[in-house]
């Protein structure tokens, strides 16, 4: 699955991380928890595979960092869904073609895309919402838009780096909640957050970070 | 036709319609420079038309003895016909001499000159190669020897001054165009990358979903040819009213081959390509 080994990562003479060793098996539930700049971030960037180690090695579904080609990086993101606190959606498109882009991206057919948009969006509880533009949703509306874009090309793990960083309590409870629930299914998730109380409420392993060491 | 092309296509004319601003703008700069550079196109082929049909007029006449029949200068004329750098003859007989003369000076000759009689001679026309002064002076050379010819008038000095200022208009006319071609380039595709780059979240956001580089790409291309083609259209269809409205009242002042309203657009969808391929490999290889 994920497979972290002696993970460090430097940018312009900082060291951001330090000595990472993790790993994330199939369908478990991780949240990674510290304050702002501990590395949480980074870490997820670098399963995502944004941006590398500059020491150690990652291995993200039989891929490895180590002998990583450009074009490898495309197909490893299909099997990684992430969202982000800012949600990261295109602000000029509806619901219905936000989540279509990351089907039409891997070449999925018309029919099949609006068969697997309707279902993910029945998952999300935005059924209703389809033709909505996304101005027009509220904060937690849109994280969950996001979070069905990340799932529909069925990934082995959704990475969510501060989910709630942006919403209030309810729509917090909400993406929480819906988080759990595609857990539940068999997706992992990594979550990153500052929220230490976010995680008491739910059974998930919980690594703590701090200035880009973890915890132990 | 493949999902991914299809896809494509579409994104691009959607994209035109989703930034309908930056759009307009971006079209209404392709067009205006694009026009520009038709116009001094236009301008250009047609000076250089203007050059090439004022050389074709320049002439050497070669009048013959008054003792020759009409059998020996029926022989002179084929004789010259076959001089090189002869592109074309023509036998003015005394007749038609004085034509020319009532033409030209729009009164009877007896009228000017009493009972003096114009000579017959031979207009020559020489070909392109042979249009300079240095050419022409030689034809002329082999001209003077040839029996039967009595005197060869060339205006030489006027073939001279037509030599230094035809070629000074044409490298002119070459430089003018070559900048206002390369002001186009530049503002064309910069217009058109500036309104990707305009678009770089969405790349960005692409990129995170899994997108491979084609896939990102094509939406762009076709919207980059989009915005130039259109230009383009519009600074063709400008251009063309405007030489319509010309020749209605000048007929003869401007010719425009075919070719000359089918290049400004050409290069336009050349341009916009281009631009967008330009703008996006900033991101991409991000």
């Amino acid at each position: 699955m994920i497979q972290m080994t002696s993970v460090g990562y430097r940018l312009k003479g900082n060291q951001i991380l330090t000595d990472i060793d993790l790993r994330v098996k199939a369908g478990e539930f991780v949240c990674v928890v510290g304050p702002s700049g501990a590395g949480k971030s980074t870490l997820l960037r670098l399963i995502h595979m944004q941006i590398f180690p500059t020491s150690g090695y990652l291995v993200v579904a039989d891929y490895s960092s180590r002998n990583m080609r450009p074009q490898d990086i495309p197909l490893i993101r299909r099997k990684v869904g992430i969202i982000f606190q800012d949600f990261k959606l295109l602000e000029d498109r509806d619901v219905y073609d936000n989540v279509a882009l990351a089907l039409w991206a891997t070449g999925v057919g018309y029919k099949q895309i609006k068969r697997r948009i309707l279902k993910i969006l029945a998952e999300v509880g935005l059924s209703h919402r389809r033709y909505s533009m996304i101005s027009d949703l509220s904060g937690g509306e849109q994280q969950r838009v996001a979070i069905a874009r990340a799932l529909a090309n069925e990934p082995f793990v959704l990475l969510a780096d501060e989910p709630t960083g942006n919403l209030d309590a309810e729509a917090t409870h909400d993406i929480m909640t819906l988080l759990k629930r595609i857990n539940n299914k068999g997706t992992a998730v990594v979550m990153a957050t500052h929220k230490a109380e976010l995680v008491k409420t739910l059974s998930v392993r919980v690594l703590r970070i701090e200035k880009g060491r973890m915890l132990p | 036709m493949s999902i991914n092309l299809l896809y494509s296509i579409k994104e691009g004319f959607l994209s035109l319609r989703r930034a309908r601003l930056a759009t307009t703008i971006s079209i209404a700069i392709v067009t205006m420079s694009i026009t520009l550079f038709g116009i001094f196109l236009i301008l250009s082929v047609n000076i250089q038309r203007i050059v090439q049909t004022f050389k074709t007029r320049m002439t050497i006449e070669v009048f013959m003895d008054n003792t020759l029949s009409n059998d020996e200068i029926a022989q002179l004329e084929q004789q010259i016909k076959k001089t090189e750098g002869v592109e074309a003859v023509e036998f003015i007989s005394q007749e038609k001499a004085l034509e020319r003369f009532r033409e030209d000076f729009g009164q009877e000759m007896v009228d000017i000159l009493g009972d003096y009689s114009l000579p017959a001679s031979i207009l020559i026309r020489l070909d392109p190669t042979h249009r300079s002064y240095n050419q022409s002076k030689q034809v002329v050379q082999k001209l003077e020897v040839v029996p039967g010819v009595d005197e060869v008038i060339f205006h030489g000095r006027l073939f001279q001054f037509v030599d230094r200022y035809s070629r000074s208009v044409i490298v002119v006319d070459l430089v003018i165009l070559l900048l206002v071609l390369l002001t186009t380039i530049i503002l064309v595709s910069n217009t058109i990358r500036l309104t990707i780059i305009a678009q770089s979240r969405t790349i960005q956001i692409m990129k995170l979903i899994g997108a491979k580089r084609g896939f990102i790409r094509r939406p762009y291309m076709v919207q980059g040819i989009l915005q130039g083609g259109i230009g383009g259209l519009i600074a063709t269809l400008i251009l063309w009213i405007c030489i319509k409205l010309i020749t209605l009242r000048m007929p003869n002042l401007l010719t425009v081959p075919m070719m000359y309203f089918l290049m400004p657009f050409l290069i336009s969808l050349i341009l916009g390509f281009i631009g967008s391929v330009v703008g996006l490999r900033r991101f991409l290889n991000a």
